[in-house]
């Protein structure tokens, strides 16, 4: 099938590069490299697929190729649903498929993009060395978009096999765009300095932390990176540096806290405690849950205390104390509303089910009691991940429920068709006997002979009218009266013979137009009755095939309806577990937040003994003395 | 001064905070740690018995001796800010449909919408397609496009195409049979 006409162009391998590059939380990429819609049903699964919705888009493309509708797309449509798997979290058949391109097409283009697409596969399942070995056969054959992609998930690979220095040297040979570099330089310097390599970890975080940013995600990972290299300063006892650093962090970005408790230390590295006081005292009225505004609150009494202050250190412990009780309480409730298992549904109460899984991310937690305890949940990857799942066989259940719905309804339709054809045939048969085609064709045949013999001889009172052969009858019945030759008729033979002259004249005169008007009547009746053949052979075949049609349709439902039910018990079997996972995961996060709670409030309290022990020892200490 | 040394668990603190941090690379995507088999399975089980039903629902309400589908599609489309599409087939309104935002960038960026999918009996039909949206300097846009067709035994395709004329700096609008 071919396009009457039209010079769309669409970005069809930009499909994947749109699920790698949404998923980094980057503006989407335009890949340059189009190619004509020729098949109408592939437009329709990259409409759905445009629209973030996977699922669609999966459904129509499995369905488009089963049914053989966008054949002028095969390689592309493989390539599309290999990205789809991949975007759907299928990442074994996206492999396979990815697999199966790269033994079948030679196509250099088709071939990059597959050991692309197969290197994100392994990289996703944590098999580096496999994702190294595959983005390697990649023969620079890919289009700009995905090149940036490329390079990052080659850095990525390098740097997840502690190959630092290779990863840089990609990066650095690398010329692209700057969001993509920035991410990757990130986390390079991270993992450098994980792998106690400082100062070469140090300069690459540096220039990401001194970057210009031109939107609020880098500014966000300006933030993260010059936070990162403060803390990687602090652990090293580089207090100047580490301060210089943390204050490049923007005060009121979601970093903050962090970057003030680190300035703050980084003061009391110095001894310079009445300086480290301005950042602590600053996060002492901020969100308790943050592990940094916690430490604060024992961070500030502890610096009162190094400067002498001791009853100001007093009231700062028991303001501490206070605040840990009474979030401790909170994170009992939370806790148990988690455990009740009231957790993971309220956090999707408010999900959008067509927002595609890869492009999907829980951004708020509900607005409730619990939902400040969910924040640190909720950015954990491995969290995220499980929500994804939870949320996918979700939506499989509803798309189940669907069917299960629809299925009845079609054993309906089908059993009505059933009786409505077993009532209509009966009718239908009647009237088919009622129609002789061969007769009406034999008197086709009859006349399409008159009208050649009437041509042969030029017979022009057989293409008379009715009325002209009744008025060419009258005159030759006359001609056969027995009065006819009386002499006293000579007068009325005279007149025949003028009528007769005059009318035969005519239809001489009319014969040619006559005999083409017959020819064409006969084509059309020709027409007519092919048309009734066809209409014929049409009801014959609907006759015969309807039972076979319905038939069919009745053992694909019977075959498909225990799979269905199979299917739907299935899924709600794995919901379940997936559910318990997740609130298993939420209920140890609560706990360990509560853990931490409880050990700055030991500490607390263990402060505050301490002093008031010294305040007696210092009392007693007087009265001996008096 | 003594105390000082009583006190050496904040700093302790910050840096395992610290340590926390830096163990936590930034993610430019999410990297699922664990695989989940499990559900892998299932969603692929569940994808095929999806695409077979989806077929069946098609093949029973729309069998293709008398199936028609009606694709709208834009190329380019600057001149043409699509709101709705009206289809009539035979005189009688079939479809009317509003567009979302989501749903026109996804035709800007060359998907094609099935409008309407519906049964015809074999032989000639008229299709009535009327654009409305928003046409050049703001303007309000209504814009109808005609095509009589040969519905014969296979299923029928038609594409309702919006395009731009860059010489009249107008859209211009089409429907097409496929072949």
């Amino acid at each position: 099938m071919r396009p009457g006409g039209g010079n769309r162009r669409v970005q069809v391998v930009a499909t994947l590069v749109m699920v790698l590059l949404l998923g980094a939380g980057l503006a989407s990429a335009r890949d340059a490299d189009g190619l004509v819609v020729q098949d109408p049903h592939f437009g329709e699964v990259l409409f759905y697929f445009y629209q973030q919705n996977d699922f669609d888009a999966l459904t129509h493309l499995m369905a488009a190729q089963a049914a053989g509708r966008v054949s002028s797309h095969e390689v592309e449509a493989e390539l599309l649903r290999g990205g789809l798997y991949l975007s759907y979290g299928q990442h074994r058949d996206a492999g396979k498929i990815f697999n199966r391109l790269l033994a079948d097409v030679s196509d250099p283009v088709v071939r990059d993009r597959a050991w692309f697409y197969l290197g994100k596969v392994r990289f996703q399942r944590a098999r580096y060395g496999e994702a190294e070995a595959a983005l390697r056969q990649v023969q620079g054959n890919l289009p700009p978009g995905l090149e940036a992609e490329y390079v990052l998930l080659l850095a990525q690979s390098l740097m997840a096999q502690s190959r630092f220095a290779e990863a840089t040297t990609v990066l650095d040979g690398w010329k692209g765009a700057a969001d993509w570099t920035a991410y990757t330089r990130f986390n390079l310097g991270v993992a450098q300095v994980r792998n106690d390599q400082l100062e070469a970890g140090a300069r690459v975080l540096d220039r990401v932390g001194t970057m210009s940013a031109r939107t609020p995600e880098l500014a966000s990972l300006r933030d993260k990176a010059n936070l990162a290299l403060g803390y990687a300063r602090l652990q090293s006892g580089e207090a100047d540096q580490a301060r210089a650093v943390l204050q490049r962090v923007r005060l009121q970005g979601p970093f903050s806290n962090k970057a003030l408790l680190g300035v703050g230390w980084a003061d009391a590295l110095q001894d310079n405690y009445r300086s480290a006081l301005v950042p602590w005292l600053e996060l002492r009225d901020r969100d308790l849950l943050d592990g940094a505004v916690q430490e604060s609150l024992l961070a500030v009494p502890y610096a009162f205390g190094r400067l002498d202050a001791h009853g100001s250190a007093v009231d700062h412990y028991l303001t501490a104390l206070g605040a840990f009780d009474n979030e401790l309480s909170r994170l009992d409730v939370a806790i148990g509303r988690a455990r009740n298992g009231e957790l993971v549904p309220a956090l999707l109460r408010a999900d959008d089910p067509t927002i595609g899984r890869w492009y999907w991310q829980l951004d708020d937690v509900p607005d409730s009691e619990d939902g400040r305890y969910l924040y640190q949940l909720v950015a954990d990857h491995a969290f995220q991940d499980g929500l994804r799942n939870y949320r996918d066989l979700l939506g499989l259940h509803d798309h189940l429920q669907e069917w299960q719905d629809k299925l009845a309804a079609f054993q309906d339709m089908v059993d009505t068709r059933a009786e409505a054809y077993a009532e209509r045939l009966p009718p239908v048969a009647a009237r088919m006997q009622g129609v002789n085609l061969a007769t009406l064709r034999e008197r086709r045949d009859a006349v399409a002979e008159r009208l050649t013999a009437i041509r042969a001889s030029r017979d022009v009172v057989g293409l008379a009218t009715a009325d002209e052969q009744a008025q060419w009858e009258l005159l030759a019945e006359l001609e056969r009266s027995p009065a006819w030759s009386h002499p006293d008729a000579a007068q009325a033979r005279e007149k025949q013979r003028v009528l007769k002259g005059l009318l035969s004249w005519q239809l001489d005169a009319d014969y040619r137009f006559r005999s083409w008007q017959q020819g064409h009547e006969l084509a059309a009746l020709d027409e007519v009755l092919l048309e009734s053949d066809r209409g014929m052979q049409q009801v014959y075949a609907a006759r015969d095939q309807v039972p076979e049609f319905l038939a069919d349709y009745r053992a694909r439902i019977a075959a498909l309806q225990p799979r269905l039910n199979v299917m739907q018990d299935s899924v709600l079997a794995v919901l379940g577990g997936q559910q318990e996972r997740l609130q298993l995961y939420a209920v140890s996060e609560l706990e360990a937040q509560k853990e931490r709670l409880l050990t700055y409030r030991v500490q607390a309290r263990f402060a505050l003994a301490t002093i008031y022990d010294r305040a007696d020892a210092q009392v007693a200490e007087r009265g001996d003395l008096q | 001064m003594k105390q000082s040394r009583n006190f050496s668990w904040p700093s302790l603190a910050g840096l395992l905070l610290a340590s926390l941090w830096l163990a936590t690379p930034a993610s430019s995507e999410t990297v699922a740690p664990v695989i989940d088999e499990e559900v892998q399975d299932l969603k692929a089980e569940v994808l095929n018995l999806n695409r077979e039903l989806f077929l069946l629902e098609e093949e029973l309400l729309f069998p293709a001796n008398t199936q028609i589908a009606v694709f709208v599609s834009m190329d380019v489309g600057e001149f043409f800010s699509l709101d709705s599409v009206q289809v009539t087939l035979d005189g009688k309104d079939v479809s009317n449909y509003l567009y979302t935002d989501r749903e026109v960038t996804a035709l800007h960026r060359g998907g094609v919408h099935k409008i309407f999918l519906g049964n015809v009996k074999t032989g000639d039909h008229e299709l009535v397609a009327i654009f409305t949206g928003e046409g050049p300097h703001g303007r309000d846009y209504k814009r109808g496009a005609t095509v009589n067709f040969n519905k014969a035994i296979g299923a029928k395709f038609v594409e309702l195409q919006i395009t731009d004329r860059e010489i009249k700096q107008q859209p211009e609008f089409f429907v097409r049979e496929w072949e």
